[in-house]
């Protein structure tokens, strides 16, 4: 609230002769505070100059905006002077005219005499008393630079905006110039956006560094925080002790971008057998759960006929190794997948060949709970406290928990509540992959102490007064990523119209699901014996009834029980994707990647949704790019992911280390 | 190059004299040209029944009083070459500047609007391929006046490089100057002073440049049709008369008038003109 700048989803489009557009800059979220001084890194064509100009108001975005104490920047003005990549001094004047020029344009109240002592002021600060009657033509590059900084500075602007202001000068006169203008900054308290290529030049100056990711659709894939205290000195800063980590990271990250560019291009599209699509007669593969109703709904309402899409088949699998097994081995063309799914196959987990996934779309957020068996409600288990009091009590005793796959969130959010609670989940209980219709079976056989799963297999125990729901999703993570759509990166690549029709249908039969007008009917299509499969009753409580966490206490009403679509629901924020990766470090399944930008830039795809969402004529999703936390209250930033990896207690030693995702399959 | 620069801004002459004797390559090789087509010219003038005279017979025939008496005045159309050519630069002068104001204001509105730019530019580009001269019958009948005439046609002839360059200049006013502007938010008229005018001064003089010759060349051929005082009816006079010397002579001057037309403007434009835009 209290930030001086504020770009707020910012988009660029750029429409291109053809017709066509360019998407140059995509959702862009950045706070800037005053006095900060910020620096936008990436490769060239990525955007950066682009964002400068639209905070500078020379050029306006498309979407969203940028607002500047509180007002959104219409056009350019003196408030926000830019010090341009070339300098921009007009050769006709002299060095006195040039800023002369500006001072008196923009302070022309002022008297005469203040106005020539604050042009005398400006030409000293910059050092060319000397020079002030020369014209630009008659200085070097680094003299007409300076020249432009004292005119940029001597109006006061608010903000001062730098295009890569010493990318023309040579390395001695860089350095100078430097220092010269961290001095002048750090005296007048400018808040500065830079544009620059120059890794060094960024740690030198600024306190956050944005790196921009490569276009189309450029957004923000990192931001670093530089902990060197000021003031600094260019011959100094090498010796601080983070400076050369930093250092790394903005180059591996630079490195990264080159990678992830040629994973996106596409492989030439094959042949159209109908519809205007590369392949109609897909195989889906879902399981019989609550939230499979996207794909169950776009096949039942005619979602998919109507995108083209007009031999979809539906096959229901048992277990979610099937489903990961189905989509790599290419029986199934996609498939409604658990949201760490896309990213485990991607990276390898469990030593396995890394198969590149990508994840266009979520399609449900929430929807699981966390039962026990009914033995624990007589001990008075209410929390995770009292859990941890049981367990802790009966050293002996072996408690098994079940989730459904290890890439799920079951698993990651178990994992995560229990360690939470002080519960070590390797060491304290054991956790047994079981899959989710078996679930309740083995619960009232005893073979489990409880579970984490979806619907309608909490409800079900609760039902049959077998279990109880001690935590809800709601409770641990509300809005979690739940189930995603999955392809393989090459079915993606060879079938692009055909991802984007699968899409698009996907995303209207989310919006239908999520209208509580068609619950009911979503409900009964639901317990049909070919999909879920079991009585409406099972199903019913948090889809269209209040949830039931025992058979005890009254209902609650829980609407975002399952949510499909609300809330920029579908939109498959890396963020996200990024928290997962590092619950698959935390708990052994695979080192934490890296490279961590590229695998997410490569896996979860909000591009594709973007387009779908463009086609479809529905707004954009644009979810701001922020820290978020669990129930207890950890923040997670998507820009510090390590730190936060060392912050939790109960963990597996993790690896960092790079995952190539390009090496050949055989 | 900075010293060389800046000499040539301080004064052209200067650097004339230190380039003849830095590289007096450049100096001797066209005076030995000029010799040997003057000794060609001489050998084969000097036959018998040739109707072009020999450079010498040239000089004899006009020393007195067309080289020797540039001011000698005898009323009528018998003026020394001085007043020929004064009269013909009275109508270059006058017929040009109006085409200067003229043209550069016409330049800078189409240049600065779109509108303008599309519905006048065709046109433009139309009446500028029209030969000098064709104006001349239409300017006679509108005016009846043998120097309006005259003048009307330097100022047709002159005016279309003006308008077509401050145009083009105008247009090209780099990004960078309008976005200088456009962030210090420029008022219209600061924005036109400092930076539209001297932005677009180096193609205006391009324009003035091509126009000041385009103009000179049309004088020559109006005055020989126009009559009166003026180099141009001099040479026609001459013809009439038989007298191919004193053609000849005139020519000299002509070409040595032009060439000096040119320079001036050049030399005005290395005056104003920012160095770092040349």
């Amino acid at each position: 609230m209290s930030s001086f700048i504020e770009i707020d989803q910012l988009d660029k489009i750029f429409p291109l002769a053809d017709g066509g557009q360019y998407i140059a800059l995509k959702n862009i979220d950045l706070k800037i505070q005053k006095g900060e001084f910020i620096s936008l890194i990436g490769h060239s064509g990525c955007g950066k100059s682009t964002l400068l100009n639209m905070i500078s108001g020379l050029d306006l975005p498309t979407n969203g905006g940028v607002i500047l104490e509180g007002r959104q920047i219409q056009g350019p003005g003196p408030d926000r002077m830019v010090v341009f990549q070339n300098y921009s001094l007009l050769p006709w004047l002299s060095v006195r005219q040039n800023i002369a020029l500006a001072v008196n344009e923009v302070m022309g109240n002022l008297p005469v005499g203040e106005r020539k002592a604050i042009v005398n002021q400006a030409i000293t600060m910059v050092g060319l008393r000397h020079a002030a009657n020369k014209k630009p033509g008659q200085l070097s590059g680094g003299m007409k630079q300076r020249v432009a900084i004292a005119r940029g500075l001597a109006i006061k602007p608010k903000v001062l905006l730098l295009d890569e202001p010493f990318g023309a000068l040579d390395a001695l006169t860089r350095g100078n110039l430097q220092e010269k203008l961290m001095e002048i900054v750090e005296e007048n308290h400018v808040t500065t956006v830079m544009v620059t290529h120059d890794v060094d030049e960024a740690l030198l100056l600024s306190d956050r560094i944005v790196m921009l990711t490569t276009g189309p659709e450029a957004h923000i894939g990192q931001i670093l925080e530089v902990p060197i205290p000021r003031p600094r000195h260019r011959l100094e800063v090498v010796n601080h002790p983070s400076y050369y980590a930093l250092r790394n990271e903005m180059v591996y990250f630079l490195n990264q971008q080159k990678r992830t560019k040629k994973g996106k291009s596409a492989v030439a599209p094959l042949t159209i057998a109908a519809n205007g699509l590369e392949k109609i007669n897909l195989n889906l593969g879902f399981i019989p759960l609550t939230d499979s109703a996207p794909l169950i709904i776009a096949q039942e309402k005619g979602f998919f006929a109507e995108e083209g899409l007009t031999q979809v088949t539906l096959s229901r699998e048992n277990s979610w190794k099937t489903i990961g097994l189905g989509v790599a081995e290419n029986r199934l063309d996609a498939a409604c997948m658990l949201a760490g799914m896309p990213l485990s196959m991607t990276v390898g987990a469990g030593g396995k060949q890394p198969l590149p996934m990508v994840t266009a779309m979520v399609l449900s957020r929430n929807g699981n709970s966390i039962t026990l068996n009914k033995k624990f409600q007589a001990k008075g288990v209410k929390t995770l406290e009292d859990l941890q009091r049981a367990i802790a009590s009966t050293p002996d005793a072996v408690h098994t928990f079940a989730m459904v796959h290890p890439a799920s969130m079951h698993n990651l959010m178990l994992r995560y509540w229990l360690a939470s609670g002080g519960i070590d989940p390797d060491q304290d209980v054991s956790l047994t992959v079981i899959p989710p219709a078996q679930m309740v079976s083995n619960l009232k056989a005893g073979n489990i102490d409880g579970y984490c799963v979806g619907e309608p297999w909490n409800s079900h125990s609760v039902i049959d007064d077998c279990g109880y729901v001690v935590a809800t999703d709601l409770d641990i993570w509300p809005g979690h990523p739940e189930k995603v759509l999955g392809v393989t990166q090459e079915w993606a690549n060879k079938y692009p119209s055909t991802h984007l029709a699968l899409i698009k249908a996907l995303l209207r039969a989310c919006e239908y699901c999520d209208d509580r007008r068609n619950r009911e009917e979503v409900l009964g299509i639901l317990a049909k014996p070919e999909y879920v499969g079991v009585p409406k009753e099972y199903i019913s409580p948090g889809f269209t009834q209040p949830y039931r966490r025992n058979l005890e206490d009254e209902p609650e009403n829980l609407l975002r029980y399952n949510q499909f679509f609300v809330d920029q629901g579908n939109y498959p924020s890396r963020a996200e994707g990024l928290w997962i990766l590092t619950q698959l470090a935390r708990w052994g399944y695979t080192s934490f990647p890296r490279n961590w930008v590229e695998v997410l830039e490569r896996v979860r795809r909000p591009d594709l949704l973007g387009e779908a969402c463009r086609q479809l004529g529905l707004p954009d999703f644009e979810p701001n790019r922020q820290n978020f936390s669990l129930f207890d209250g950890m923040v997670f930033n998507p820009d510090d992911p390590l730190g936060y990896l060392e912050r939790l207690t109960i963990k597996r030693d993790f690896r960092v280390s790079e995952i190539l995702i390009d090496e050949p399959v055989s | 190059m900075v010293t060389q620069t800046s000499l040539r801004k301080k004064n052209p002459l200067v650097s004339i004299f230190k380039s003849i004797f830095k590289s007096p390559q450049k100096v001797i090789a066209p005076l030995v040209a000029l010799a040997i087509l003057l000794i060609i010219w001489q050998i084969l003038a000097s036959g018998e029944n040739v109707s072009l005279p020999s450079p010498t017979k040239v000089i004899a025939d006009t020393w007195d009083p067309y080289i020797i008496d540039p001011f000698f005045d005898n009323g009528g159309v018998d003026k020394g070459l001085f007043w020929q050519i004064l009269a013909s630069l009275r109508r270059v002068a006058i017929g040009f500047s109006l085409a200067t104001v003229v043209g550069i204001a016409l330049g800078i509105l189409i240049g600065s609007n779109k509108l303008f730019y599309s519905a006048l530019d065709p046109i433009f580009q139309v009446l500028r391929t029209i030969p000098p001269l064709a104006w001349l019958p239409i300017s006679l009948a509108a005016m009846r006046q043998a120097d309006p005439s005259a003048i009307f046609v330097i100022f047709i002839t002159a005016i279309w490089p003006i308008i077509i360059n401050t145009t083009v200049g105008v247009q090209q006013i780099p990004q960078d100057y309008r976005n200088v502007s456009k962030v210090l938010r420029l008022s219209n008229l600061t924005f036109f002073f400092n930076i539209l005018i001297p932005s677009t001064l180096p193609y205006i003089f391009t324009g003035l440049k091509i126009g000041i010759g385009l103009s000179w060349l049309a004088i020559i051929a109006a005055e020989m049709l126009v009559g009166g005082v003026g180099i141009g009816f001099f040479i026609w006079d001459a013809y009439n008369s038989g007298y191919m010397s004193e053609i000849i002579i005139a020519l000299v001057y002509v070409g040595i008038i032009g060439l000096l037309l040119d320079r001036l403007v050049s030399f005005i434009a290395s005056l104003v003109v920012a160095e770092e835009q040349q």
